[in-house]
């Protein structure tokens, strides 16, 4: 009788195990396929070149992450430099697709006309655009 | 000896003035020559139409004078490198401040190539001794020139300061 009861003990602990693993091994595969469909990459202290309407732009930042094929965010003190313009701020988003980029914190632009100050801009470089937001100070050379 | 003394101190002195004299010299140059623009709202810079338009609250100040706005829009041209503006037009509660005058008006356009202001729609020239309203003022700053146009005689008006009053 006390056979038979540690048989159906152990046999309920081996069906309990079995039903973890297949749990676990479910669990794993899900979230492997998920990481693998974002393909989240960063790169500390970057820098790279991105050819766009206006030409060759020079991007850099303290830390890039890739978000997908055509987004990427330029995080901590960032930059875009081509022949028409030095943009240096903080946080700028860039859809590479879409040619444009953005960023809500104050930002600095030097151009040949003279040096802008603002609270954040959107570049809309398939439109040859820069919207600068909140208060602008544009201090010029004429 | 305390001539020397004196004499060296006088001129330590001399030195010192002619130093804080020509460093406020230099720094009020630089500073009433500086020309800018400030926005409140926004500010577009369009490099294919070679323009900028600026929202709420302009300030725009050039070696001529500061004009204030609600909206400006100044071409540009690239000249040697550098951008020049060539024409600003300046649009509602427009005011602009030449030397001792104040002009106002609804509309405004400056051309850089001849520096003639013009101005449109309720406008006025104010001076230390003198305010004239009219429909249209063009100011000629090169040749020292006003010129008030109205639609009708009565809606051109002369007013005669307090200063002048007295007189």
């Amino acid at each position: 009788m006390t056979n038979i009861f540690n048989y159906k003990i152990i046999n309920f602990l081996i069906i309990l195990i079995l039903g973890l693993q297949i749990f676990i091994y479910f669990y794993n595969q899900n979230s492997l396929t998920k990481n693998f469909s974002q393909k989240n990459i960063t790169v500390e202290n970057f820098s790279s070149i991105v050819l766009s309407k206006s030409g060759i732009t020079k991007i850099g930042s303290e830390k890039l992450n890739k978000i997908d094929d055509n987004k990427i965010f330029l995080e901590g003190k960032s930059y875009l430099e081509n022949k028409e313009y030095k943009i240096y701020g903080n946080n700028i988003s860039i859809n590479l697709n879409k040619e444009i980029s953005s960023s809500e914190e104050p930002v600095k632009v030097i151009n040949s006309m003279g040096t802008l100050n603002a609270k954040g801009f959107k570049n809309l470089d398939y439109d040859g655009k820069i919207i600068f937001f909140g208060e602008v100070e544009f201090v010029t050379n004429n | 000896m305390v001539k020397l003394f004196f004499s060296g101190r006088l001129n330590l002195s001399l030195i010192i003035k002619i130093f804080y004299l020509s460093f406020f010299v230099i720094f009020f140059s630089t500073a009433n020559s500086e020309s800018y623009v400030k926005a409140g709202e926004s500010l577009i810079w369009d490099s294919e139409n070679q323009s900028y338009t600026a929202n709420g609250s302009v300030e725009f100040k050039n070696d001529k004078f500061v004009a204030f706005s609600d909206k400006m829009i100044a071409n540009y041209i690239k000249q040697n490198d550098e951008e020049i503006f060539t024409i600003v037009e300046l649009f509602e509660n427009v005011l602009i401040e030449f030397k001792d005058e104040i002009f106002r008006g609804n509309y405004a356009i400056y051309t850089r190539d001849d520096n003639i202001i013009k101005l449109t729609g309720n406008v006025s020239i104010e001076s230390p001794t003198r305010l004239l309203t009219g429909n249209e003022l063009i100011a000629d700053i090169d040749n020292n020139k006003r010129i008030l146009n109205s639609a009708n005689k009565e809606s051109l008006v002369e007013v005669l300061l307090e200063n002048n009053a007295d007189n």
